[in-house]
């Protein structure tokens, strides 16, 4: 089974990284390994440039948790039925020794008002269930900063919110971005949010970045056939006629021992002989702007073989 | 884009839930009980069983004289004024022997119970939450004690265990009868384990432990009080069986060993009823309420039915 793998992205601190993906594509697999909820089989997680992947002690493992937080999509799941507020917030700081013993419950109100929820002190003593689905997503994002982390890895905060408090929850991440100096790893399906609030975008198809690069770049000229269905599939008032690129009927790849060749070859429009033979590498084909396909951004190698094709 | 008010459409719903919360939250305090009070069912089980409660309690003051009093003028007398219950064939007072053996079988029934919840919680719960090898061990445990009958088991056990005390008799119920509730446990543990807010006390960094005792079980507690008081009566009826089969204690009174020595001397034979009827419906008022009691929690701490109740 390979639900993600040759994935090798970086996040800076003051920039949000928006992973997007279809469903079953590897995003919140590569979120939880972040978070240290599943262990990677291979690979490395290097964090200020010391590989943490294999950290299994508990000191370790807490010294890694107090700079790398996550944010879960299900704001109604996230949160302990049976404890307050309070206890999702206060737990963390003394989990990490962040602040003295007396100074919990300050600090416990500071991050409610950090995340928007006035009075603090009110939101502090309720249990989950008497919150809406917005609000406990402020708490989730309250819990996940009281460590002050460097990294917040977001799988889908969005997903399960009414769409007229999704963009609360974007704005909030922004602010967080600008004043906390966080590196946010975004996971989302939702183009648009990605835009809105993304400095980098990595796309995933079948658990293998098909192309990375600026957010702007990447969403307005796309190299890759997938990103490029994706963006076409974006239902879009202004435009009337048809996208000018269509999606065969193919199968998607396989993520148990899938096949050499390119993964997106069963379901591509571009799609040429060599592309079910080599696995296609991630090329940089424009300034800051990389993809892995043979046909759009092909290897310097391949456009060699390209060339030679054309002569004969 | 940076400094965004953090104040959107979800926080302005605030003082509606504020006002709607201060409600429930106030009568969670009190809690369980006023819950149980609530529900006629769990209302007539708390009544028999606080009956019985009490009559132990105060069993010396109420029983007219020591249950073990041989006056063989006195013997085989029907229920009267001056022997409520009648007499033995040695001429003791059975109502003496009821109320003071009421204390026993309580005892006897709470800590055999106390013994194997806290064995099936701690087992079952920590079973589902590692996994993997304890998951196996625990579950191989559990069906062995499964699969072997408890009552020709505790029969043999008692048959060969030279001390027949109290003790001995709780640490057999309790050693035998956790099985049944450690698969249910472990069964509702495993549908909670991948429950986003587990995954998160993960993130945080609560340990293991913390994680089972700390976040898991307050979410099972009605769960485990309905472990508590099966096993409590099947306890009951348990050592009641075994103690009229001769197996039990008989240098104590209880329940069990009127039965015993009803049957040891024939009274039925004689036409006498009352040595059987009077411990026998003592037993029997007692788990009829315990029963009710299971009922009770059962609604309570189902949602959908105290919803369905809240409606009407």
């Amino acid at each position: 089974m390979h639900a993600a793998d040759d994935v090798t992205f970086v996040l800076r601190p003051g920039t949000i990284t928006a992973l997007v993906g279809e469903s079953g594509s590897g995003k919140s697999t590569v979120a939880r390994l972040l978070a240290r909820l599943y262990q990677p089989t291979a690979g490395q997680v290097l964090f200020d440039g010391v590989d943490v992947a294999g950290a299994r002690r508990r000191r370790d493992l807490l010294r890694y948790r107090s700079q790398v937080q996550m944010i879960f999509q299900d704001p109604f799941g996230s949160l302990n039925p049976v404890k307050t507020i309070r206890h999702h917030l206060a737990r963390p700081l003394r989990i990490h020794g962040r602040v003295e013993r007396g100074g919990v419950e300050a600090r416990v109100q500071e991050l409610l008002e950090t995340v928007g929820l006035v009075p603090a002190e009110k939101y502090a003593a309720k249990f989950p269930h008497e919150l809406s689905g917005g609000q406990r997503q402020r708490v989730a994002i309250a819990r996940a900063l009281a460590v002050e982390p460097a990294v917040l890895v977001a799988d889908e905060p969005t997903s399960m919110l009414d769409v007229s408090i999704r963009v609360g929850i974007l704005n909030l991440m922004l602010d967080l971005k600008e004043r906390e100096r966080l590196a946010f790893l975004y996971v989302t399906h939702d183009l648009a949010s990605a835009r809105y609030v993304a400095d980098t975008v990595l796309v995933m198809y079948a658990g293998q970045i098909v192309e990375q690069g600026a957010a702007e770049q990447v969403l307005q000229r796309p190299l890759h056939p997938y990103t490029q269905l994706l963006l076409a599939s974006v239902p879009d008032p202004a435009v009337t006629e048809r996208a000018p690129i269509t999606a065969r009927k193919g199968l998607a790849a396989a993520a148990v021992d899938p096949p050499p060749g390119c993964r997106f070859v069963e379901r591509c429009p571009l799609r040429i002989p060599v592309c079910s033979e080599r696995t296609p590498e991630l090329v940089e084909a424009s300034p800051g702007q990389s993809a892995r396909c043979h046909v759009t951004a092909p290897s310097p190698a391949r456009r060699e073989d390209l060339h030679v094709e054309h002569v004969q | 884009m940076s400094q965004l008010q953090p104040t959107v459409g979800d926080v302005e719903i605030v003082p509606l839930s504020v006002a709607a919360a201060s409600g429930p939250s106030r009568r969670r305090l009190p809690g369980w009980l006023s819950l149980l009070l609530a529900n006629p069912k769990s209302r007539v089980g708390l009544g028999l069983v606080g009956f019985m409660v009490i009559v132990a309690l105060i069993s010396p003051l109420i029983s007219v004289s020591h249950p073990t009093d041989f006056n063989l003028l006195a013997a085989r007398q029907a229920p009267s004024w001056h022997h409520l219950f009648g007499t033995t064939d040695q001429g003791s007072d059975i109502f003496s022997q009821v109320v003071l053996g009421a204390r026993r079988s309580l005892i006897l029934g709470a800590a055999s119970a106390l013994l194997a919840t806290v064995l099936a919680t701690v087992l079952g719960i920590l079973a589902a939450y590692s996994g993997g090898i304890i998951d196996e061990v625990v579950n191989f445990l559990t069906n062995v004690f499964l699969v072997i009958p408890t009552i020709p088991l505790l029969i043999v056990i008692s048959s060969y265990l030279k001390a027949r005390g109290m003790t001995t008799m709780i640490l057999v119920l309790g050693l035998t009868l956790w099985s049944f509730e450690a698969r249910i446990l472990r069964g509702q543990a495993l549908s909670l384990k991948n429950r986003d807010f587990v995954q998160a006390a993960k993130v945080a960094g609560e340990s293991t432990w913390r994680i089972v005792f700390g976040e898991l079980m307050p979410n099972m507690i009605s769960r485990i009080a309905a472990a508590f008081v099966l096993v409590f009566y099947v306890a009951l009826l348990v050592d009641a069986g075994l103690e009229f089969l001769g197996l039990g204690d008989n240098t104590h009174v209880s329940w069990g060993m009127t039965l015993y020595w009803a049957q040891t001397n024939s009274a039925v034979l004689q036409g006498e009823w009352w040595p059987f009827f009077f411990p026998g419906l003592a037993l029997v008022l007692t788990v009829v309420g315990l029963v009710f009691l299971l009922a009770g929690i059962d609604e309570v701490s189902n949602p959908r039915l105290r919803n369905l109740r809240r409606s009407k």
